[in-house]
């Protein structure tokens, strides 16, 4: 279990997560939604061990982190059995995308494991750009690569950052369909998406975030049947932008 | 005379004026390359104290004329410290604290502005702080910082012209000293410049090479 317990947090003076408390089960989907600025990212960086707390824990199985960590930063850190991809996909422009798929593995486990990376070449349909560099690549290519590049880490917690924003809409179906089968692997994934159809057809968990507290929570169904007025407001707001 | 007659008559001046200026960079480029990288890795390190020194110190340097830093170890401060020292060691001494300093700020900077989200995807996909350093930091580091390196080398090789002013009998030295005893001016200065080109060419093809094996466009297509 991944576990975030009363998590606050604040850049200056100014609070960005108040008491926030997730859980994440191996083998399931909790997704977060929320609007633009609410503090989705810095819960997940947070969860990802990346941003230290003003107070509260990021409990991985047994290991607990709790603020304020250890001077020289924590001990241990989880990576990469938990990991993360972001948004802005960090791929190391030096290195090809074959490459930035490749050399944390090999560094890590001393083997390119050549099987899973054709599997995920053939899962994300790269074959034709794989050898390319980050900036001779799409966006939409790049998203698929640092995707691949924490699968092929084998992780037990995946934590996504709107991984699918530049996607088009069959790619987007490859890959979400790509991380239904993953519950079946035991990897808890906690995604970040405005995909509230992903979210109804195959979230375990749903959560809704806004002004930096889990205003609501609870399976798939909450979207259709909201408990609280800030969820239904941004559902029909959701509802009438698309 | 021709600049050929120039070249054949005085050639051995001139070489020995060469060696004297490849002397001076032998002790100011690898001087510059190696303390100076390591003092901005110091500075990025430490920015408090060691960066702001660097930054100080290279900013000093650079608004302070080469030459009248070299003046003043050579004369002034020689006579407040009452001793004579060879002008070749005050011509090192100054060019390459000047180089120390200038590569030294190049790579504080580059040290201090690199991009943290490639260090947070190495840390994230589990990569010790070695591997993050060996395997994405440096070789971004060393793509970055490589062209203006090698500018500032070059850069360098010219300002030994500088030393011929305090006496060091550098090419150019060599070059105003044949020029007072015939005065041909043209042909002694294009050969200067002939030297130039012979010294400078092959360190630009190796920087072109350098670059081209080691760096790459990375901006969006």
């Amino acid at each position: 279990m991944l576990e975030a317990k009363t998590l606050s947090f604040a850049y200056a003076d100014r609070p960005i997560l108040k008491d926030v408390s997730v859980q994440i089960a191996q083998g399931d989907i909790t997704v977060l939604i929320g609007p633009s600025g609410c503090g989705k990212t810095t819960l997940l960086r947070c969860l990802a061990l990346l941003e230290q707390p003003k107070a509260g824990c990021v409990q991985v199985d047994e290991a607990v982190f709790s603020a304020p960590w250890p001077k020289g930063g924590i001990e241990n850190p989880p990576w990469p059995r938990l990991t993360a991809v972001f948004q802005q996909l960090f791929l190391w422009p030096h290195l090809t995308l074959r490459e930035n798929i490749l050399m944390p593995v090999l560094r890590l486990h001393k083997t390119d494991n050549e099987d899973q990376l054709d599997a995920l070449i053939e899962a994300f349909d790269m074959q034709a750009f794989i050898t390319r560099y980050p900036n001779e690549a799409s966006l939409g290519q790049r998203q698929r690569v640092a995707l691949a590049r924490a699968l092929m880490l084998q992780p037990r917690y995946l934590l996504l950052d709107e991984i699918t924003s530049a996607l088009d809409v069959e790619q987007i179906a490859k890959i979400l369909a790509y991380l239904k089968n993953l519950r079946g692997k035991q990897i808890g994934i906690f995604l970040i998406t405005h995909l509230l159809g992903f979210a109804r057809h195959t979230a375990d968990q749903v959560l809704f975030m806004a002004d930096g507290t889990i205003v609501e929570r609870g399976g798939a169904d909450i979207l259709r049947n909201p408990q609280t007025e800030r969820l239904s407001q941004f559902l029909s707001v959701i509802a009438a932008a698309s | 005379m021709s600049v050929l007659d120039v070249l054949i008559t005085y050639h051995v001046a001139f070489l020995d004026g060469l060696r004297v200026t490849l002397e001076l960079c032998a002790v100011i480029w690898p001087t510059g390359i190696v303390l100076g990288i390591l003092l901005g890795v110091i500075a990025a390190g430490h920015p408090k104290i060691w960066g702001r020194f660097t930054r100080g110190m290279a900013f000093a340097l650079s608004a302070i004329p080469t030459l009248v830093v070299l003046f003043w170890l050579h004369y002034p401060a020689q006579a407040v410290f009452d001793m004579v020292i060879n002008p070749f060691f005050t011509a090192s001494l100054t060019l390459s604290l000047v180089n120390v300093f200038g590569v030294g700020e190049m790579v504080r900077q580059a040290i201090a502005d690199f991009p943290q989200q490639y260090l947070i995807a190495g840390r994230v996909c589990g990569l010790q702080r070695r591997d993050i350093v060996a395997r994405i930091q440096l070789p971004i580091l060393f793509r970055t910082l490589l062209p203006g390196l090698m500018v500032q080398q070059v850069i360098m090789l010219h300002t030994t012209l500088f030393a011929s002013l305090i006496s060091v009998e550098e090419i150019f030295r060599v070059a105003q000293r044949i020029n007072s005893s015939i005065y041909r001016p043209v042909e002694i200065y294009t050969a200067l410049g002939c030297f130039f080109l012979a010294v400078c060419l092959p360190i630009n093809w190796f920087a072109a090479w350098l670059k081209k094996r080691y760096t790459r466009d990375l901006s969006e297509r």
